[in-house]
């Protein structure tokens, strides 16, 4: 039967979750997969990894910290957040989401602290005008055996963050496009991608290590083929009618030339990136890193408001895919800002470069030089 | 007999009060109170409705409902068919007040309840943290965050009124007959009969939320995601003030 249906009075709905989500569902992804990319180093521990280590830590505790303030700010009564704790539903992925931030958030400052408490400590016994700062930081002491220990805690938070963010988005059956088993599994993913991304930048910024630099493009390269596999296999399941949730999803876009374009170009960034980082992964970091960056926050920002802009019961889209509201812009400026403001005060003030794995001895004097810990 | 003296006093306690309560209102829901809580539903019959809007406005008015949301309305479209002469179609949309409704599960603080007995779907405006993921969760598109308050907000079925025993504000102003609402455990009342008499479908059964909300007439391709042209959507140009 022929149908031709045109809506003629219908009413639009406004995005309920804002780009604060987006940007909290950014960070915190990056935050998790960069602690998870930082315990080789610091938990097991590998020398060799220890540069990639630094750089990981850095950037878990500085998006760890504002990932959460994100968060806060897209609640709509963020003087309410103790609810969550008074009246725990615990059938809602969120109120367990609620309970498992806060206690990952802890858990990675600790771990942070203990590897970098012995460079406090020196820092503390130089005869300099912050020392009384430095020694109260180390709390009088330089041992930091414990570190490891912290740091599974804060490894199994991460993947509590990875599981709970992946399913409190893939359950809302009522959004097709989300409601998908492959969706926490791309979180996770492009969340590698995204802190690849940040600590290749950084590198080049900060360290210039073009070792490091050609290590992180090698794995940057190997979480894109990841996700260009996970992204192939959704199109398959959706298109051949195996899974009929991929197949909603599909459907629920297919018939838009935006979300065509979109899929075009998703697709050419990851195989740009993906073949600049194989062919040259040396003096390419800027680049690969920018991008990869692009990616990660991409596909949140594509998901998130490009779901909501689809209608469950309306005829076409609605707007929430473009940045509209000068408060959005805000948003997600003010988001950036919070946490290069935090990078720059980590780098300046937390003697980063100087994390070593745990040992029990007093720091040698080499790890004493008063050197600024920032290039 | 397995009563004890509670519960018989309790019993005859909750006789009595519903006894003064239908004397009282002896009104629009009267034949609907029985013993024991009504179960409320909705019944539309997509027939009589001829997109007049005056129940979205009724609601608007009844709800204090903030511009830019709705707690219901009409959305109208125009099908064609086999090429033939183009029909109207109206289709009222309210919260379904579902049996399985998916928005309370998600609900990280328990601020979405069902009402006991009664069934609507509510939600604790002290409680709620205005997250939005009911809003997500509602297949509907029945929810929405009201600006003003910060919360989750939604049709209630008027429980103010049919607690005082009137009709919802869009069932009592209902120009065509259309939207129907009353007891849907009662045999007698008038949607109870409606059910009986017509062939029902809901919206989106495939997400088998169990609606309380049911219709007479509803084209099947109206009764997911319709896809179709979408109306005009003019750019919002104008800022509208706030409580001018």
């Amino acid at each position: 039967m022929d149908l031709q249906i045109h809506e003629l009075v219908g009413a639009t709905h406004d995005a309920t979750w804002l780009p604060w989500a987006v940007q909290y569902f950014f960070l915190i992804g990056i935050s998790a997969t960069a602690l998870l990319l930082s315990l080789p180093a610091f938990v097991l521990p590998r020398n060799r990894a220890l540069s990639q280590g630094r750089l990981a830590l850095m950037v878990a505790v500085t998006s760890g910290i504002t990932g959460p303030v994100a968060l806060l700010a897209d609640l709509h009564q963020p003087l309410r957040f103790w609810h969550f704790y008074a009246y725990t539903h615990t059938t809602s992925w969120m109120a367990w989401g609620a309970w498992i931030v806060p206690l990952y958030v802890t858990f990675l400052v600790l771990f942070a602290w203990a590897v970098h408490r012995p460079a406090l400590y020196a820092r503390g016994k130089e005869a300099w005008r912050f020392a009384w700062l430095f020694r109260g930081l180390s709390l009088g002491g330089s041992a930091n055996t414990f570190a490891p220990s912290l740091g599974i805690g804060a490894g199994i938070f991460a993947l509590g963050v990875l599981t709970y963010t992946g399913a409190e988005v893939s359950v809302v059956a009522a959004r097709p496009l989300w409601n998908t088993p492959f969706l926490p599994l791309q979180f996770l993913v492009t969340g590698l991608v995204g802190g690849l991304g940040v600590m290749l930048v950084l590198n080049r910024m900060l360290l210039d290590d073009l070792a490091l630099e050609r290590r992180m493009n090698h794995e940057l390269s190997l979480v894109l083929a990841v996700a260009a596999a996970s992204g192939a296999a959704w199109y398959v399941l959706a298109l051949s009618g195996i899974s009929p949730k991929h197949n909603a999803a599909l459907a629920s876009v297919a018939g838009f030339t935006v979300w065509r374009h979109i899929a075009g170009w998703g697709s050419f960034s990851v195989a740009l990136v993906f073949a600049i980082a194989i062919i040259r992964p040396v003096g390419t970091g800027w680049l690969t890193g920018l991008v990869a960056i692009l990616i990660a926050w991409m596909f949140r920002w594509i998901v998130f408001m490009g779901g909501q802009a689809v209608p469950k019961v309306g005829s076409g889209l609605y707007d929430s895919l473009v940045l509209a509201s000068l408060e959005s812009l805000m948003g997600v400026i003010g988001t950036f800002g919070l946490w290069i403001f935090l990078i720059i005060a980590y780098t300046t003030f937390v003697p980063w470069v100087e994390a070593r794995p745990p040992h029990e001895r007093e720091p040698d004097e080499a790890l004493a030089h008063p050197q600024s810990s920032h290039s | 007999m397995d009563i004890n003296r509670r519960k018989f006093l309790s019993a005859l306690g909750s006789v009595t009060m519903g006894s003064v309560a239908y004397a009282a209102t002896g009104s629009a829901l009267a034949q609907t109170t029985e013993v024991g809580k009504p179960h409320w539903g909705m019944v539309v019959d997509l027939r009589k409705c001829i997109g007049c809007q005056a129940c979205t406005v009724a609601c608007v008015m009844e709800n204090d409902v903030p511009e830019h949301a709705f707690r219901t309305h009409v959305s109208v479209y125009e099908v064609i068919k086999d090429g033939g002469d183009p029909a109207m179609v109206m289709l009222p949309r309210l919260c379904n007040h579902c049996d399985d409704p998916p928005c309370l599960p998600v609900c990280p603080v328990e601020a979405t309840f069902k009402n006991p007995g009664t069934g609507e779907v509510l939600v604790d405006a002290t409680r709620c943290v205005g997250c939005g993921y009911c809003v997500q969760a509602c297949p509907y598109d029945a929810r929405f965050i009201n600006h003003r308050t910060q919360v989750a907000d939604k049709c209630t079925f008027c429980i103010h009124r049919t607690s005082a025993g009137l009709l919802p504000a869009c069932v009592e102003t209902c120009v065509g007959g259309a939207r129907n609402f009353g007891d849907l455990n009662n045999p007698q009342s008038a949607v109870s009969k409606l059910l009986a008499e017509h062939p029902v479908s809901v919206l989106r059964p495939e997400m088998h939320t169990h609606p309380n909300v049911r219709y007479i007439g509803l084209d099947e391709a109206l009764n997911g995601r319709v896809a179709g042209e979408a109306a005009y959507r003019p750019p919002e140009t104008t800022q509208v003030e706030e409580d001018a």
